[in-house]
């Protein structure tokens, strides 16, 4: 599905994201893990085509996104945290404009919004201007716009970031109901917890770098320690052994 | 590029900046307030402060030698009050007794309404009399200088000057009034005289002069308009743009939803088209906005008595006019918006790009400045003097043609800058680039050009091109081409090069050719222009005018110029500059295009710097075979000698014609077809030379 190999990106003289790779199967989550300014973002920007990388290639079903990007974002879904909406336009105005620019029939359109406002419960802030939702509200339109045209790959950045306990669970709940779906996910998050909760496989960043990487049970069994918190603090001390992640 | 992908981001904007209040205020409520409270509210203040200041009567003083009946006459005039004055201060007094103080003499008639005291000596009576009328103590003073009464009486001149302060309405009121009551007063003392003399009646006249204004009141009113109307129209048209341009691109950026477009299947162009078009359509509503309300205004204006009349074709014609003007402001508001981080920041970048629009709109109040085949090309001063040449009835189909195809270049040129921009994800997720590597300026030390670059500096150029021939239109052609060839386009190529530290060989094709190249190179130049000027002119025949100023700028008809500096500047100094600019600098920027993309390119760009449509086939043409020339030779050397044998042999040829001849070159007499032919085939034999080459030599 996804496969990512030895990304680099670098801006002026600093290296954000270091010969980073990756690969994500269908039904498959994998968790992005690491601080603030460890390059999660700009890893998953790399994946979704909005940036590219200096060197290295992202492939989504064998369709190579720098040289086809068009084809590659067709089937990619991207949330991030602070994604923000349209706010003088409805989540319902808003998914019809992203359906059509991801070049679905409108009565595809009209079947999917209704779909994804009722599983989403969204059904009571629909026709309301995005500028006057809750954040919880917004997050879950956002999401709606992400799963709108069915896409193979969902690049989720941090997508439960600055929401509330119940806001945060519905979005955890409803990645997993995509995973069910057979859909391959690549999940960013430093909340340790929700990789805990969520994830297949775990890639721990650090500095532009993947120092570790592999299923929970595999990570906490190398570092020796009883949760993912104490094994990325653990890793991290230790400068200067990096891993090479395993496709 | 998918136009309904356009079409669907085009109408996602527009329905969102309508629905946004501040955008709609600017758009439509501002206009629709703005003119009539500006200047229904302005003219009637206007009107308010010159009925009370004529209700007023004028203070007037009278000094010197009143004669009574004039004292009389002028104090039962109901708009004058004559207040009294005090003695003459003795410093007057002993000057006018000693002489030294006289009646200035006769002004010239050009000066005769208005004449500036301070232009003449101080003397002691201007001294005098400034602090009364300074002081308001009168609001003018008529002074009688020494002997008047009894000139009238014994039927001679007699001298007497009125004193006021121009700056002052109620004093040039008091001045006018004045005027009128003592011309009124000399045409009965005349009539009085001739009829005493016994003289017929107009004796004293002689002749009576007739001002007719045969300008129609459409025409009147184009012009007041035509002075105005296009700066407010465009400035407000690019002020609508303004704020839709921010909030596309800043205001997105702000408020984090441009990610959101980037991870959609778009094309950057896409992206910006649709955004351009939004942006632009708003800008549309209001210079919709702007027109209709001006056009209510004056209509509200111009009505019974007023002197403003303008039809609704004219109106429509100068909206038409927005339309390129428009799409070009906002396609570089756009393009520039999209580097700012937030709105604020957006607002920071466009008002100096706003403040620098008013420049090139304020062309229409520069006095003299009109729309020629020059001015055409000016980016947003070529509409604006358009617009004005519309408001009188003035424009010449060519010139309209000229300004809309040049204004579409330039707006294509800020489109294809606007997408570049958009082409910079960094960019439009809140980054930062040099501008210099959007625009492929980066120093390229031992490689030539960019396309890019080099069509850059091309468009550049013509900008500065224009600005600079405006300080020269009164220079003669022994001055302003040298300046134009010199310092607008050789010192520019130059230092670019050298800036750049492009290789000096590579980028201007300095390279000697071999001995059958420099024969092409004869040939060509020698019959080059039978075929461009002989053949090529009798498609497309430029009007007589046209020729006339060609011949006025080509130094044909001054016949005791000396034939060596005729090709001095005529031949030489446009073969060395132009050469090394189109087929030195362009001609290697764009050789990786291709061999005959490069010459058409290159050749057009020619056409168009010489700002004329009836000489763009023939420069074209000469372009092509100049082009044609170095491309085979590898040698701009080759092509500086076919350019100036071309042009030294033609002024050459009317020069030596027996004066007065030469000019039906210019009426309906072309070159003949035994010519054209003769110099066809010496032609075909410089290309043939030229085809048996190997071809152009390679880059290093």
């Amino acid at each position: 599905m996804l496969v990512a190999e030895s990304l680099v990106k670098r801006f002026g003289d600093v290296t954000a994201v270091d010969r980073v790779s990756l690969a994500v199967r269908p039904g498959e989550v994998v968790g992005l893990l690491g601080p603030n300014g460890a390059g999660k973002t700009t890893t998953l920007r790399m994946i979704a085509g909005i940036l590219t990388p200096d060197t290295g290639r992202v492939r989504i079903n064998g369709v190579d996104v720098r040289s086809s990007p068009l084809e590659a974002k067709q089937c990619i879904g991207f949330l991030s945290g602070d994604t923000q909406l349209y706010q003088r336009m409805t989540p319902r105005e808003m998914l019809a404009f992203f359906g059509r620019l991801y070049g679905m029939a409108e009565d595809r359109i009209g079947r999917r919004a209704g779909q994804l406002i009722e599983e989403l419960e969204m059904a009571s802030f629909a026709s309301r201007l995005c500028g006057t939702l809750s954040s919880g509200e917004k997050q879950r339109a956002n999401i709606a716009r992400a799963f709108l045209h069915e896409p193979a790959l969902l690049v989720l950045d941090e997508p439960t970031a600055s929401l509330d306990v119940v806001s945060g669970q519905f979005i955890i709940e409803s990645i997993r109901r995509q995973r069910a779906a057979g859909r391959a996910i690549l999940f960013s998050t430093h909340i340790m917890g929700e990789a805990e909760y969520l994830c297949d496989r775990i890639a721990l960043l650090h500095q532009g770098r993947i120092i570790d990487e592999g299923p929970l049970s595999d990570l906490l069994g190398r570092s020796g320690c009883a949760n993912l918190t104490d094994a990325f603090l653990r890793d991290i001390g230790r400068p200067g052994a990096p891993h090479e992640a395993a496709p | 590029m998918r136009r309904h992908i356009v079409w669907t981001i085009f109408r996602k904007e527009l329905r969102e900046a309508l629905r946004d209040r501040r955008t709609l205020f600017l758009m439509i409520g501002l206009p629709l307030l703005l003119y009539p409270l500006m200047i229904l509210g302005f003219s009637k203040l206007v009107d308010v402060q010159t009925e009370a200041g004529k209700a007023r009567a004028s203070k007037v003083q009278l000094w010197g030698d009143v004669p009574d009946a004039l004292a009389g006459r002028l104090a039962q005039d109901h708009r004058l009050e004559i207040t009294a004055a005090g003695p003459l201060p003795e410093l007057v007094r002993r000057e006018l007794a000693s002489g030294r103080l006289v009646p200035p003499p006769k002004p010239p008639p050009g000066e005769q309404s208005e004449r500036d005291v301070k232009a003449e000596a101080e003397t002691s009576l201007v001294a005098a009399i400034r602090p009364v009328i300074l002081d308001r103590s009168a609001d003018a003073v008529v002074f009688f200088w020494p002997g008047f009464s009894a000139s009238l009486e014994q039927q001679r001149l007699g001298h007497l000057s009125i004193f006021y302060d121009s700056v002052r309405d109620e004093s040039r009121l008091a001045r006018q009034r004045l005027g009128e009551e003592l011309t009124r007063f000399r045409e009965e003392v005349v009539a009085g005289r001739v009829k005493t003399r016994g003289l017929e009646e107009g004796f004293a006249a002689a002749i009576e002069i007739h001002p007719q204004n045969v300008a129609s009141s459409a025409r009147r009113s184009g012009q007041i308009l035509g002075m105005v109307l296009p700066f407010l129209l465009i400035v407000m048209s690019a002020t609508g743009g303004f704020y839709a341009a921010i909030d596309l691109t800043a205001g997105e950026k702000e408020r984090g939803t441009m990610q959101t477009l980037l991870c959609a299947p778009l094309r950057p162009a896409e992206i910006v088209v649709g955004k351009l078009l939004a942006a632009w359509t708003i800008g549309m509503i209001a210079s919709l906005a702007n027109v209709a309300s001006m056009g209510a205004t004056f209509a509200r204006l111009g009505g019974p008595g007023g002197q403003i009349q303008v039809g609704l074709p004219v109106y429509s014609l100068a909206f038409a006019m927005l339309v390129p003007v428009s799409l070009m402001v906002t396609a570089v508001f756009i393009a520039v918006a999209v580097f700012a981080r937030d709105f604020k920041d957006g607002q920071n970048y466009l008002t100096p790009l706003l403040f620098a629009l008013m420049f090139p709109c304020a062309a229409v109040m520069v006095p003299g400045l009109e729309l020629s085949v020059w001015t055409a090309f000016a980016p947003v001063a070529g509409i604006a003097l358009l617009m004005k040449a519309l408001f009188v009835g003035e424009a010449r189909p060519d010139l309209v043609l000229a300004v809309l195809v040049s204004s579409l270049v330039w707006a294509t040129l800020a489109v294809m800058f606007a997408a570049r921009v958009f082409e910079r994800e960094n960019i439009l997720l809140g980054g930062r680039e040099p501008l210099r590597g959007i625009l492929h300026f980066e120093r390229r030390p031992g490689l030539t050009p960019s396309a890019g670059a080099a069509l850059l500096f091309y468009a550049v150029l013509q900008v500065l091109l224009f600005y600079g021939t405006l300080f020269l239109k009164n220079a003669g052609t022994v001055v302003a081409v040298p300046v134009v060839e010199y310092g607008f386009l050789l010192v520019p190529v130059v230092a670019l090069v050298a800036a750049m530290r492009y290789c000096w060989r590579e980028s201007l094709n300095l390279r000697l050719p071999e001995w059958n190249a420099w024969l092409a190179a004869v040939l060509l130049g020698l019959s080059a222009w039978t075929v461009g000027g002989g053949l090529l002119v009798r498609l497309l025949p430029p009007p007589e005018s046209l020729i006339r100023a060609l011949e006025k700028i080509l130094l044909l008809d001054d016949k005791s110029m000396p034939l060596w500096v005729l090709w001095l500047i005529i031949a030489v100094t446009p073969a060395v500059c132009e050469e090394l600019l189109f087929r030195g600098l362009l001609l290697s920027a764009l050789r990786p295009l291709g061999m005959w993309p490069a010459l058409l390119v290159t050749s057009l760009l020619f056409g168009l710097a010489h700002a004329s449509v009836y000489r763009l086939l023939p420069t074209f043409f000469l372009g092509l075979v100049f082009g044609y020339l170095v491309w085979r030779t590898g040698s701009v050397f080759t092509g500086i000698i076919a350019h100036a044998l071309n042009n030294g042999l033609m002024a050459t040829l009317v020069h030596l014609r027996p004066a007065g001849e030469y000019r039906d070159l210019g009426r309906s007499v072309f070159l003949p077809w035994d010519i054209i032919l003769a110099g066809s085939v010496v032609m075909l034999a410089g290309l043939l030379l030229l085809r048996r080459r190997a071809g152009a030599p390679g880059r290093h």
